[in-house]
Order: structure tokens, then sequence, then C-alpha cells
């Protein structure tokens, strides 16, 4: 775990060429950022391109990174913006395996995989913004501004999004509750 | 008037799906490649994100051009294309002017005063008059 303040040192030398600071930076990120570009795209692979090609336009536009703020969400915001591309050049990608796991009638409740998958088809069933706010607010902890600034929408879209998409997820799940 | 009043953050939280469920989220979208050996996925990862940083990197200050290409191209083309249109109507002008030139007399070096022993055609009073006195 590092400080704001390393981490501030790493961003600094990055700017300055060190592509071995820009690895530190790296191994530091690249767990929310696939977390961030996953709750996007849905799907691994998809996930990890986003994520690598977050990094690289990261690395194309570190001169113009400002070293007083904080880097994870200004990488957050471009690998985001990649992974919405990447999203939407998939939108014709059959999400039918997904849909069927969510309507499968559900066998053993108890089993921790099974609830797993019903979540996840849960997940996406919502837009691409909706399950995104959720992942980054609810299991990443970025605040209503971040998450606006990352996805391009007000901080108070972001927090209407996330009420509306926690809304939608609980009716999918209903049965599960009952 | 902002959202920030119409979902408080106190409500947020209480609004949370819950631990297990954030768990749950969490387990759905790991990488399915880390689970059994999570350190060497992340490494794996990290490498191959620095393998194409080092190559952006090598493509060097050129590269930053290539976007370029394309505009600089088109601003060619159309500079040679204006020039063309440029050219072809000088091109059209002067041909014009060689072919009046050939066609048209000589108005710079012609003469009102009548050749001497040729005949000069007029008519009325006043040019009658004029033959009888210079005869």
């Amino acid at each position: 775990m590092r400080t704001p303040d390393e981490e501030r040192a790493l961003a600094k030398a990055a700017r300055a060429g060190d592509q071995d600071a820009f690895a530190g930076l790296v191994r530091l990120h690249q767990r929310r950022a696939y977390l961030v570009a996953r709750s996007i795209v849905t799907v691994h692979e998809d996930a990890e391109d986003a994520v690598q090609e977050g990094f690289v336009r990261a690395y194309q536009a570190i001169q113009r990174f400002d070293t007083s703020q904080n880097f994870g969400p200004w990488l957050n915001r471009i690998v985001a913006n990649a992974a919405l591309d990447i999203a939407r050049r998939r939108k014709v990608r059959s999400t039918e395996e997904l849909t069927d796991a969510l309507r499968s009638p559900f066998r053993d409740p108890g089993e921790h995989a099974e609830l797993r998958e019903r979540l996840a088809a849960a997940l996406a069933e919502l837009s691409e913004r909706a399950r995104a706010v959720i992942v980054m607010h609810d299991v990443e902890g970025f605040t209503h501004a971040e998450i606006g600034e990352m996805l391009g929408v007000p901080g108070g879209t972001a927090r209407s999004d996330l009420h509306h998409a926690r809304k939608k997820l609980r009716e999918l799940l209903q049965d599960l509750r009952d | 008037m902002t959202d920030e009043l119409k979902f408080p953050d106190a409500g947020d939280r209480a609004d949370s799906p819950g631990e297990p469920v954030v768990t749950l989220i969490r387990e759905a979208y790991a990488p399915p490649d880390a689970a059994a050996w999570p350190d060497v996925y992340w490494a794996g990862l990290e490498t191959r994100i620095m393998a194409r940083v080092s190559a952006e990197a090598e493509k060097g200050w050129w590269a930053e051009l290539v976007p370029w290409a394309r505009v600089g191209l088109v601003a060619a083309a159309a500079i040679f294309a204006f020039a063309g249109v440029v050219n072809n109507q000088l091109g059209a002008a002067e041909d014009q002017m060689a072919y009046e030139a050939v066609n048209q007399p000589d108005l710079t070096t012609a003469s009102d005063e009548p050749i001497a022993g040729q005949y000069v055609s007029t008519s009325g009073d006043a040019a009658a008059l004029s033959y009888y006195l210079s005869n």
C-alpha cells in the first residue's frame, strides 16, 4: 500500500518518462481499473482490453495529467471511456446466455456459485451506466462526483442512476429475497 | 436545487445492497484466471500492459504526427486541386488572348488616312463638296 505522496511521486516520475514508475502505477491501479471496466462491458476479455487500452491512453496523455490531483480517478475516467467505446462496438453482442441464467428456475438458493451467477445475470440486465454506477459506488466506494466524472455525467445524475439501478436490481432478484 | 438534496448520503448507504451482495459482485466480476493464482494473473496483466506501453514509447515523437497525416494529405490534395483550377483558368485566358490576336485587325496601327489613289466611298453633300474641292 502506497501513500498518496508516494503515488504522486510515481506520477511525476512517469510524466518525466520513467517507465518503471508508470509500471508502479499500473501495479497500484490495475485491479480497480479492471473492475471499473468489467462493470461496463461485463465480459472478461473486453474488460482486459479496456484496461490495457486505458493504461496506454493514460501513458500517451500523462503530460496533461495534473500531478497535484489523484491519479486513480483520472486513470479510471480514461479506462471507463475505453470500456464504453468497446461496449458501443459490442452493442450487438447477445446477452441471451445471461438472460437465460437470470430466468432459470432457482434450484438451490444456498449455493453460492448459483447466487453469484444470478447476480451477474441481473447486473447484465441493467444498462451499462446503471451497472457501472452500482459497482463503482457500492463495491469500489467511489463518490457520486468521481463516478460522474468518470462516466461524463453530473454527480447528481450518477446519484439518481444509482437509486434507479438498485431498485431495478432488487426487482430482478426479488425471488431470492422472498 | 440539485439531486444532492433528493438522495442524501445517509439514504444511499441505507439503500446499499449490503456486504454479502457486494462480495458476490466482486466475485462475479473477478477475472476468471485470477481465482486460483491471483498474483500470477495480475503480474501477467501488468506485463501485457507495460509491453503495450513500451511499444507506444518506442514509436517516438513522430508517432504523434500520425493522426495529422490524413489531415495533411487532405490539405495537400485540396491545394493541388485549387492550383490545378487556377492554372486551367490562366491557360484559358492566354488561349483566348492568342485567338483574338490572330483573328482581329491590329487597331493600334490602323489609320484614317486614305491610301494614295484609293477610292474612298463617302456619301452626302459634305462628301461631294470635299470631292470637288480636292480635284
